[in-house]
């Protein structure tokens, strides 16, 4: 079940840090919550001397798109967690916002999983995306958008990755943790 | 007596939630969106039938954005399909009015021309 898709990278020490650990096994995370979560993350390093963001339209733009793509695997995380907690490590070094977002979700979804997020990367994000709204215009009973990941990469140039590892203590579970970089000043 | 003619059936007008609002200006023909948008796809469903209601009822519309700060993935969706609906309805005239400030509509607005190329997209 190891294995590494896309370019998988963690936040290190080399800059500022933070770690945020919901457990939602204990109680219902709501989607508003996921949308401050996100809000926080990018209000904190906006801040950071290490972002070195000091222009106003920088700073909004920082504080859009981290505020987005967070939002987005936050969401994710919370929606798709088959039990145990939902980790949050984000940190800024080198130029670069990067977070890792992690969850449990069933063993049995691994293999599709994984055949979805190697799509997401083959293609070009802007033909997915127009292709994946066309069928969602044309299926109106779909209850997920899909368009997450691929309005990462197609509108935010976020460079994403994925990495699956056996959950701790639980057999019928995997350890989903998702990656996401954006350039600070790009953004 | 209530004009029903040219008012969008079998929805709501005015969707007010926890941080955000939607409303249609019906002397305006305008759609005004506001606050933070972050709904799963299907708590989109009563502003998905508003946008069907007003797309069907008239073909010149806009839609108002400057005072919409976040709109999450499902909620782009949303708008595409409107903008795929709008197309293939034909003949009509859709404007949008958004911000340069506000970082998603620089990024994710444009997209709206590849599903509808005949709308005009204004940033202020």
């Amino acid at each position: 079940m190891d294995g590494i898709i896309g370019e998988y990278r963690e936040p290190t020490d080399a800059g500022p840090r933070v770690t945020l650990v919901f457990y939602p096994g204990a109680f219902p995370v709501r989607w508003n919550q996921c949308s401050v979560a996100a809000d926080f993350f990018a209000e904190y390093f906006v801040e950071v001397s290490e972002s070195e963001l000091t222009e106003e339209a920088e700073r909004r733009d920082f504080i859009g798109s981290v505020g987005y793509v967070l939002n987005e695997l936050i969401e994710n995380a919370v929606k798709f967690c088959a039990g145990g907690t939902v980790v949050i490590e984000a940190g800024v070094e080198t130029g670069e916002f990067v977070v890792v977002v992690s969850n449990q979700i069933a063993t049995t979804t691994v293999d599709g999983l994984r055949v979805k997020f190697a799509e997401l990367l083959d293609g070009d994000p802007a033909d997915l995306l127009m292709q994946r709204v066309e069928e969602n215009a044309a299926n109106p009973e779909l209850t997920t958008s899909g368009l997450g990941f691929l309005t990462m990469l197609s509108d935010y140039k976020a460079r994403l990755g994925w990495r699956f590892d056996p959950a701790p203590g639980n057999p019928d579970n995997a350890l989903l943790k998702t990656t996401a970089r954006l350039q600070v000043k790009s953004a | 007596m209530t004009d029903t003619t040219t008012r969008p059936t079998g929805s709501e007008t005015d969707i007010k939630g926890p941080g955000y609002r939607v409303w249609f200006d019906l002397p305006a023909r305008t759609l005004h969106f506001e606050g933070v948008l972050r709904l799963s796809t299907s708590e989109y469903k009563p502003i998905e039938d508003l946008l069907d209601g007003v797309l069907q009822a008239s073909p010149t519309l806009a839609l108002r954005m400057t005072e919409l700060q976040f709109l999450n993935s499902s909620g782009i969706n949303m708008l595409y399909k409107f903008a795929i609906a709008a197309r293939k309805k034909g003949e009509t005239e859709i404007k949008v009015h958004g911000s340069s400030t506000i970082p998603w509509q620089g990024k994710s607005l444009p997209n709206l021309k590849k599903f509808l190329p005949a709308i005009v997209i204004a940033l202020d």
